[in-house]
């Protein structure tokens, strides 16, 4: 009970908090009064506090195992390991939520603290929007969906759904957090420069790192998922389309479209209003994917509850979307602008066609995972459109856009001339041409689509290593440093450029990967007694038997494989399936062989033990998922490359706001 | 952007563009499965998606010639629908669960695509006993 109170009436001094901050906050920037500002902002960070203590009372009870709290109950067990025990925070839906608030707490007090100089005009605005957001998850917190509901204690908890067991669960659900919340900063900077009349890019630069921030947590979200579903569900893949996975896709293509974009508007002072559109349009797709898992409205192998808390996260959505359209209606005179479009052939022009792909593949995923809910309206039968619609706009869409990826860096700004075109392409061009015919010779062409996608993967990659040698080569001749100075260098002076050429070289690995593994898989299904053989391409298996393993909370049913390669023996993988004590879960053991040197996977799922001793398999050959992975480490490198902090690019941004503030209308 | 400028029309020209490009896909290739209770199968023509709970008792293999054999009821009334599965079988399959597979009605029996069968992934925010 003691834990209980503690935890409630922290998440209501919470509530209170954000709401003052809103209240005194939105006066105060009305009526410019400076010391209520910081008054707004105090209790914004105090609300952080206030929400580190609930966070903190329910990893108490966790680990006290205080089953009076109907959420710990439910969530967690005696016999459960402690990084589970931990990790059932976020394993439901109340503690999910709150871990939420706590993560938006936490950026909104930073993000403000921070930026308290650098934007001096559009702060008083930021706490206001920042406390909204965060009033509205505390009242869910409090009303609709609290941790902290008391019930008669069981002897002991329900314990955690077996598919949860998993390191990936440790890590996935907080990374993609970290990346919805962190959407909300750029979104109140933005909401904040047009509600205070400062539409100038000092939001953008105020906000960059934060922006690039989430859009790396949501990107190493999606993959940490991929990889969880890879290794657990047991069926060969790593994305199902499902709703819910494309929940987190879609703010993470529109934030990908937005980080380009905003070059733009720095260098150019155009597509102001396309930005501001952009930052909404990922802000509310990063609550609409919470709606959807809350609601119910929609059909998908996940389960969710159907509760009351839709329709909350529904109507908070149109209110931001209806909030934020307006403010860009009232500024439209202020977003006028600069200059304007020189020429399509243009850097600038790139970044556009670059958006508007990423943003109809955003919007058509969007379409797809709303289109039950449309034809349930329109027909009264909920029409569901699986992987081939999406199959088949990721071709349409992904093959330019990784084309565009390789020929964006190369064109000049404002204009460029066909001949410096062609002269930039050459190399990049000739060595795609000359890819693609090898690959096509050696057989890749039984897939049109996967050996185009390598042939542009080749133009990009050499695109990028061709800048990469450009700019080495010049500074080494400029400075006279060594190779590997010029090198360092060129980066480290260059960080948002080059950090960004490694996240296309991620970008471009991602696509090798998941071309090579849907295109060229093999799979085959056997039932084996033991001492039977199989083969798939190059490795055989032979089945030595089951056998069986109690573990501390799971028992461990494995079928024995002797594992060939070119028939010469290299070990052993034991597929099978764990059943969780206390949850009384099956899950799958999915037996994976990466080959690093060849970058693909062999995948062993036992389907089915009989009794006479003999196993159902499916044994999986994906060629190259293992760059999948791989890619997510290089997109991460690239990520820490473009926000690592830079004090000459923070000099260079001061400079920058001087000079808005100097131009800036009183 | 400025009046007249030329990315005006790119943008209008490619919102265009994939605006027809949908209509072409769903309209030709016709990419949409309607998602079915057994209560509304009867009505169908063609593939479809069964959503269902399964009911005992269920029997047979999903690898067997014979293929696995259960039931599946509408999951707020008593239709029930019998069904056909050969494949690979979730984990969590079983009487009671949601289940979700596609396939055709054929003489009154279900006969599901082998492999298509999904169960609800119990993953998160299940809604609490009695909700």
């Amino acid at each position: 009970m003691g834990l209980a109170f503690l935890g409630r009436g922290a998440l209501v001094l919470t509530l209170a908090l954000a709401v003052f901050a809103l209240v005194a906050g939105s006066a105060a920037a009305k009526q410019g009064r400076t010391r209520l500002t910081a008054s707004a902002r105090n209790a914004l960070v105090a609300a952080f506090a206030s929400t580190a203590v609930a966070s903190a009372t329910l990893v108490a009870a966790f680990l006290g195992h205080d089953f009076s709290l109907a959420y710990v109950a439910s969530h967690s067990s005696r016999e459960l390991p402690l990084a589970y025990t931990i990790g059932a925070f976020w394993s439901g839906q109340s503690g999910s939520l709150l871990l939420w608030l706590l993560l938006l707490t936490g950026a909104s007090s930073a993000a403000v603290l921070a930026n308290r100089r650098l934007v001096a005009e559009v702060l008083p605005w930021t706490v206001p929007v920042l406390a909204g957001a965060s009033a509205f998850f505390a009242f869910v917190c409090v009303v609709v969906s609290s941790p902290f509901v008391t019930a008669p204690a069981p002897a002991d908890g329900a314990g955690m759904n077996a598919s949860l067991q998993n390191p990936y669960m440790l890590a996935h659900p907080p990374m993609l957090y970290l990346g919805y919340v962190g959407l909300t900063i750029p979104f109140a900077f933005a909401m904040a420069g047009l509600l205070s009349g400062r539409t100038d890019e000092r939001w953008l630069v105020a906000t960059r790192r934060w922006t690039l921030g989430a859009w790396t947590a949501l990107g190493v979200a999606i993959l940490i998922g991929a990889k969880w579903a890879y290794e657990t569900i047991g069926w060969g893949g790593y994305y199902a389309w499902d709703p819910v996975e494309n929940a987190a896709l879609m703010p993470w293509l529109a934030s990908t479209a937005f980080l380009h974009s905003v070059i733009v508007q720095e260098k150019k002072g155009i597509l102001r209003v396309w930005n501001v559109s952009l930052v909404s349009l990922a802000y509310c797709l990063s609550l609409f994917g919470t709606f959807l898992t809350r609601s119910g409205v929609i059909n998908s192998v996940h389960s969710f509850a159907q509760s009351s808390i839709g329709g909350w996260f529904l109507g908070f959505i149109a209110f931001a979307a209806a909030f934020a359209a307006l403010a860009i209606i009232r500024r439209l005179p202020l977003l006028r602008a600069e200059t304007r479009l020189e020429s399509l052939a243009s850097r600038e022009a790139a970044f556009l066609y670059n958006n508007l792909l990423l943003v109809a593949f955003c919007l058509t995923i969007l379409w797809g995972v709303a289109f039950p809910i449309v034809s349930q309206a329109v027909r009264g039968t909920p029409f569901t459109v699986g992987p081939p619609y999406y199959d088949f706009f990721l071709r349409v869409f992904g093959l330019p856009l990784l084309l565009l990826m390789g020929i964006g860096p190369i064109v000049a700004w404002r204009r460029s001339s066909l001949r410096s075109l062609v002269r930039g392409l050459r190399w990049p061009a000739a060595a795609a041409l000359a890819a693609g015919a090898l690959l096509a010779a050696g057989g890749a062409a039984s897939s049109p689509p996967a050996l185009v996608a390598y042939t542009f993967c080749v133009f990009v990659l050499t695109g990028i290593v061709a800048e990469f040698a450009r700019g080495t080569r010049a500074r080494h001749g400029v400075d006279g440093d060594g190779w590997v100075r010029a090198f360092t260098t060129l980066v480290g002076r260059n960080r948002r450029r080059y950090g960004g050429y490694v996240s296309h070289a991620a970008v471009v690995m991602l696509a090798v990967g998941i071309a090579g593994s849907s295109a060229y898989g093999v799979s085959r299904t056997v039932h084996l007694q033991p001492g039977q053989t199989t083969s798939v391409g190059r490795y055989s298996l032979l089945y030595v038997g089951p056998s069986f393993k109690r573990g501390a909370n799971h028992d461990e049913l494995r079928a024995r494989l002797a594992l060939a390669e070119d028939g010469k023996l290299v070990g052993t993988i034991a597929p099978g399936k764990n059943r969780y004590h206390v949850e009384a879960f099956f899950s799958n053991a999915a037996a994976i062989r990466t080959d690093w040197l060849r970058a693909q996977d062999l995948f062993v799922v036992a389907d089915q033990f009989d009794r006479d001793g003999s196993v159902h398999l499916r044994v999986i050959v994906n060629p190259l998922v293992p760059l999948i992975w791989i890619s997510g480490l290089v997109f991460l490198v690239g990520s820490l490359v473009a926000t690592w902090p830079d004090a000459r690019e923070q000099r260079r941004i001061a400079r920058r706001v001087a000079e808005l503030e100097a131009l800036a209308p009183a | 952007m400025s009046r007249g400028s030329p990315v005006r029309l790119a943008v209008a020209l490619s919102v265009a563009a994939a605006l027809a490009l949908f209509l072409l896909y769903t309209s030709i290739a016709g990419g949409a499965t309607p998602t079915l209770t057994p209560s509304k199968l009867g009505q169908a023509h063609g593939r479809v998606t069964l959503s269902g709970i399964v009911t005992a008792p269920v029997a047979g293999s999903a690898e067997s010639d014979d293929g696995l054999r259960f039931a599946l009821r509408d999951p707020n009334g008593g239709a029930r629908v019998r069904v056909v599965y050969h494949g690979a079988v979730p984990d969590l399959f079983g009487v009671g669960k949601r289940i979700y597979l596609d396939g055709r009605l054929r003489d009154g029996t279900f006969v599901a695509v082998p492999g298509s069968l999904v169960t609800k992934c119990p993953s998160k925010y299940v809604a609490k006993k009695g909700a």
